[in-house]
């Protein structure tokens, strides 16, 4: 017999979690499966969170380790869904767990094996900014925190083997399936990031994981400046990637990648207006004599005291130009806008020492498609029952939350996902035991 | 008392959030050798796992007997601090955490050493509280699968689906004799396309199908309070004067007046229903009723009053329209001037061609952002950029030859939503975006109305639009109700009601046990609203169905050798909480909130707040007056 849970919930980052938590904490038991070494999702990579500006991180570290330590919660990191196949009133699912090549249960995460490892790659938590190990924990406060190795890039030297001090590698680890059965299921499966490199007249060439190829790294994208403006920033100063001097003069130019046909993307991403106005914020307090500027179609600041915010932003001497952006152009390292201002017609050309693309946020299609669920045809999960039930998918028992269905910020992302506990919930008391 | 004496103090850097400017590592050494202290740690994020893990190591492996952490609010992290100590084996109110960001390190950037130096008050206040600290035990509540719904719009209605679901009694709160709220007067939603009667209808019939929700309509509320698990609201349920009637019998009344539901565009009886809603029983508007006696009315009934207990409730008061001023936009000055939901029963009334007051309409300017965005209403209404256009895309569809003009500042339609902006500029609406600073003005010229607007996409071009509606698209404002008051519910600064946390705690207030649920917390589409509702039920089932609620145990405490039942404690307390028992004062521990008034008058010093004995106090104030 497979283990046996009430709820799957698919996706660890903050719907994920805060689904898992829903439900344990109302008694049922959760099996919650994440595919990256990590839980926590994309928001423990951001900085600051609009409109509140508290730090990311002291709201999601503890949401991870609570989802981590709860009595009702099973973790299963570096796994993904591979199939489920309902019958009668339950799910069976087939689960593939990755080999991390590190015995998870002796793993003490001391990070001496990472210390050992000769190889440095691009760190892709830090979005290429800095370089991590081939034996790595994914970052400091991962959970679980334990190490993996990438054996694509491992040259096979074996001195994280023996600077481990628990004999917990092992490089003959194999995928392992796992098959369980669940009553219900939450898919939290979250967002893609727009490649901003798909954009090309914006300059920026470079892999999304390797900043140092782009033609001008001062070009950066949206998630690479939240790195940069976290506490835990990787350079532990605001300094532009090209060449570690402090940007004076900063432009952040919105819907990179988002109501842009040309680049397959007619929707609108609901949080870059925000995060970049919130960066801006940040960025005059790290540089406060810095000079910032957002190139925009429309300021959506739709949310509760987001407008508030703007005009705040607005009113510390933050520019906002109304203009799509044409083309972004390089000079002497410095890259050079180039925008119609809408408002006054005219043709600007402004150089920056660095700019911020505003990447948007796509759909995961391939996170859901072993859910058999149904899409719509942006590879978003449909939900039938929009208006008056938005947790609910085509398939009874299944239920979903956060940007797995459309782009949105992180408090409407939270609600949906009490949204889909409580839906599930009242399905498990109706199915019964 | 004997002091604690294994003291551990683990000091937060919040990543560089303290560190940067208070310098961590002296507030540890100036309270290393405390004689309290057994072992004091900083580190740069206490609250994640590796951080947890250093204080339960400690306790476990150096026995500690009492733990300070210095860190962030205690709002935020306070409980998962507590958390950890426990799991480690130590009572979880011998944990202190204090504040030493939000109280040092952000407020006092300027200064570094003057922030280190109140970081280290603040640290040793906390050792010298935590040395005398007692062992307490949270107050476990029964909570019974009860719970109060207030108002039966969308949000309600959800809200009652899904807790009657999961097993719970639902008490189900109108005060308008039909449920539904205002989606029903919606022509058609956006996304699904659907009317806002069907989608009401929808779920009217599924309430139907739980006998374990109980409705009251027309109903006032009139007393409301308790706390979590015991929560007591009595209801007035004014009479319908009528029972069960047929259609005919309706059509008989004689009198006639505007019909709200459709904002007078047409007329209704003194004798109504509404047929997309529940009840089915009509209701006889008094102050039309000529009590002609034709429709087989009982002008004997009398409200009846109804006392109803629910272990928590949920508000679902939602919204009501802006009203323009007089004069604002030719508000009421020019005829042709409609808001938004005005506009929408416009819509789903006319058939063939749109008219409006006997003149046919072929030109429409709607105006965005009306009543929001200003100094008065200083938020944005989230909904109504979509719905407008919506409302227009549902205008063309249905009648033909209709041009229409978008007034807008920005055109907030997020996420998939964009698509409702493209396909009206499929369609060749025009879009015109104005300054707020010089708004559009309308205008009367002969049978047509004139909106003047400075358009700023052809550089501030001045424009003349000839129109024969002008829709305002009209913000929400919080539907306000007494009961806020009655339960003590904080308002946010925009006047809607205030969560606790808009990540962490999005549909709990500050009242424990009263949660939130659609448009009262604030601007919100159906999808939003009705997701929120759902939210509110997942909180409210981590109590209903787990069976119990565990409250802070820092109440008021009595020691009843000092006290002498003088009852000057009884007349102070806020909430009730105290009565005299056998010539004591005894405390009603669901209801004390811990506020500390009665120790205040206690003549005889017998009341001390649990957690705050007078002499930790005392030794806190001691602790930092050498300095």
């Amino acid at each position: 017999m497979p283990e046996g849970y009430d709820a799957l919930v698919v996706g660890g980052g903050i719907a994920g979690m805060e689904a898992s938590l829903t439900l344990g904490d109302a008694g049922f038991d959760v099996l919650l499966v994440e595919k990256e070494p990590s839980i926590g999702g994309h928001m423990i990579q951001l900085s600051k969170v609009f409109p509140t500006t508290d730090c990311a991180g002291c709201i999601t570290t503890p949401k991870m380790a609570a989802t981590g330590k709860h009595p009702k919660i099973k973790l299963l990191t570096y796994s993904e869904v591979e199939g489920i196949e309902k019958t009668g009133k339950k799910f069976r699912v087939r689960i593939l767990k990755k080999p991390r090549y590190v015995d998870e249960n002796a793993c003490i995460g001391c990070g001496r094996c990472e210390q050992a490892c000769p190889v440095l790659i691009p760190k892709e938590w830090e979005y290429g900014l800095i370089g991590r190990k081939a034996a790595y924990i994914p970052f400091e406060m991962a959970t679980p925190k334990k190490a993996l190795i990438d054996l694509d890039n491992c040259i096979m030297c074996g001195r994280c083997e023996r600077a481990c001090p628990k004999e917990a590698i092992n490089f003959l680890q194999e995928p392992e399936e796992i098959e369980v059965e669940v009553k219900a299921v939450i898919i939290a499966t979250g967002y893609n990031l727009f490649s901003p490199e798909k954009k090309k007249e914006y300059g920026y060439t470079g892999n999304l994981t390797v900043i140092h190829t782009s033609a001008n790294p001062n070009i950066i994208h949206g998630m690479q400046m939240e790195r940069l403006l976290a506490p835990s920033r990787p350079y532990h100063a605001l300094v532009r990637p090209g060449d570690g001097k402090v940007p004076e003069r900063v432009a952040w130019v919105l819907c990179t990648g988002s109501r842009d046909k040309s680049v397959g993307n007619p929707l609108c991403s609901r949080v870059c207006c925000m995060y970049s106005i919130k960066q801006a914020l940040l960025y005059s307090s790290a540089v406060p004599f810095g000079e910032a500027a957002i190139y925009y179609m429309d300021i959506r600041a739709f949310g509760k005291g987001f407008e508030e915010f703007y005009n705040m932003v607005r009113e510390l001497g933050v520019e906002f130009i109304k203009g799509k952006v044409a083309k972004i152009e390089s000079r002497n390292g410095n890259p050079v806008i180039i925008a119609e201002n809408t408002e006054t017609g005219e043709i600007m050309e402004e150089e920056y020492d660095m700019v911020v693309l505003a990447i948007g946020l796509l759909s995961n299609p391939e996170a859901v498609k072993a859910l058999g669920v149904e899409l719509d045809q942006y590879g978003f999960v449909a939900q039938p029952q929009e208006n008056s039930n938005p947790a609910v998918t085509d398939k009874e028992g299944i239920f979903v939350a956060g940007t797995a269905t459309c782009p949105k910020d992180i408090p409407d992302t939270v609600a949906e996902a009490s949204a889909a506990a409580a839906q599930c919930i009242a399905y498990l008391e109706e199915v019964g035991s | 008392m004997t002091e604690r004496t294994k003291i551990g103090v683990y000091v937060c850097h919040c990543g560089g959030n303290i560190s940067d400017y208070v310098d961590v590592e002296k507030v540890v050494d100036s309270v290393k050798d405390l004689p309290n202290v057994a072992v004091a740690r900083h580190f740069v994020f206490m609250c994640s796992e590796a951080g947890q893990q250093l204080i339960k190591d400690d306790i476990k492996n150096l026995g500690l007997d009492g733990v300070v952490v210095a860190s962030c609010s205690p709002h935020l992290h306070e409980k998962t601090f507590r958390d950890a100590a426990k799991a480690a084996g130590l009572n979880p109110y011998l944990l202190e955490h204090v504040c030493i960001r939000e109280h040092s390190s952000w407020v006092h950037s300027d200064n570094r050493e003057g922030a280190t130096r109140k970081a280290t008050w603040i640290v040793k206040t906390a050792i010298a509280k935590i040395s005398l600290a007692r062992e307490l035990q949270p107050i476990r509540l029964d909570v019974e699968r009860e719970a109060i719904v207030i108002g039966g719009g969308i949000a309600g209605l959800r809200c009652a689906i899904d807790l009657a679901r999961a097993g719970s009694t639902v008490h189900l709160i109108e005060s308008s004799p039909f449920l539904g709220g205002r989606v029903p007067q919606i022509y058609k939603l956006y996304p699904s396309g659907k009317s806002g009667c069907e989608i009401v209808e929808e779920l009217i019939d599924e309430i139907k199908r739980y006998p374990n929700i109980k409705i009251y309509t027309n109903a006032e509320i009139l007393s409301a309070g308790g706390a979590i698990g015991d929560f007591k609201v009595t209801v007035k349920v004014n009479p319908r004067y009528v029972g069960k009637v047929s259609d005919d019998v309706i059509a008989k009344c004689p009198v006639e007046v505007p019909d709200e539901f459709n904002y007078g565009l047409t007329k209704r009886k003194a004798i109504y229903k509404r047929e997309h809603s529940y009840p089915d029983i009509p209701v006889i508007d008094m102050d039309a009723c000529t009590k002609c006696g034709e429709c087989n009315p009982d002008f004997d009934q009398q409200p009846q009053t109804i006392e109803l207990k629910g272990s928590l409730i949920v508000l679902a008061t939602g919204f009501k329209p802006y009203e323009p001023e007089e004069g604002e936009f030719g508000y009421k000055v020019h005829d042709g001037v409609i808001t938004l939901p005005v506009f929408e029963r416009l819509l789903a009334l006319s058939d063939g061609k749109l008219e409006y007051n006997g003149k046919e309409v072929r030109d429409i300017a709607f105006i965005y952002c009306v009543g929001s965005r200003n100094e008065e209403h200083e938020y944005c209404s989230r909904y109504c950029c979509v719905a407008t256009l919506n409302a227009s895309l549902g205008a063309l569809e249905k009648f033909d030859g209709l041009r229409a003009y978008h007034i807008y500042r920005d055109i907030r339609a997020y996420g998939k939503y964009e698509t409702y902006y493209e396909e009206a500029g499929k369609k060749k609406m025009l879009f015109i975006k104005y300054d707020p600073e010089e708004p559009p003005v309308v205008e009367k010229s002969g049978n047509k109305l004139i909106v003047r607007v400075k358009d700023l996409l052809t550089a501030g071009e001045e424009l003349e639009v000839p129109v024969d509606l002008v829709v305002l698209s009209v913000g929400m404002l919080p539907e306000m109700s007494e009961v806020f008051t009655m339960l003590r519910v904080p308002f946010s600064r925009d006047g809607f009601l205030q969560e606790v946390h808009p990540k962490l705690r999005p549909v709990e207030t500050a009242i424990g046990g009263v949660l939130l649920a659609g448009a009262c917390q604030g601007p919100k589409d159906t999808v939003e609203a009705t997701a929120s509702a759902s939210a509110a039920v997942a909180k409210a089932d981590t109590y209903l169905v787990k069976g119990y609620a565990e409250l802070e145990p820092f109440i008021a405490e009595i020691d009843p050798e000092k006290c002498d039942g003088c009852e000057e404690c009884v007349g102070e307390c806020p909430t009730s909480a105290i009565s005299i028992k056998d010539g004591k004062a005894v405390v009603n521990e669901a209801l004390c909130k811990g506020c500390g008034a009665c120790g205040g008058v206690c003549p005889t010093k017998a009341i001390n707040l649990r957690g705050y004995y007078y002499d930790q106090l005392e030794k806190m104030i001691d602790s930092v007056g050498g300095d």
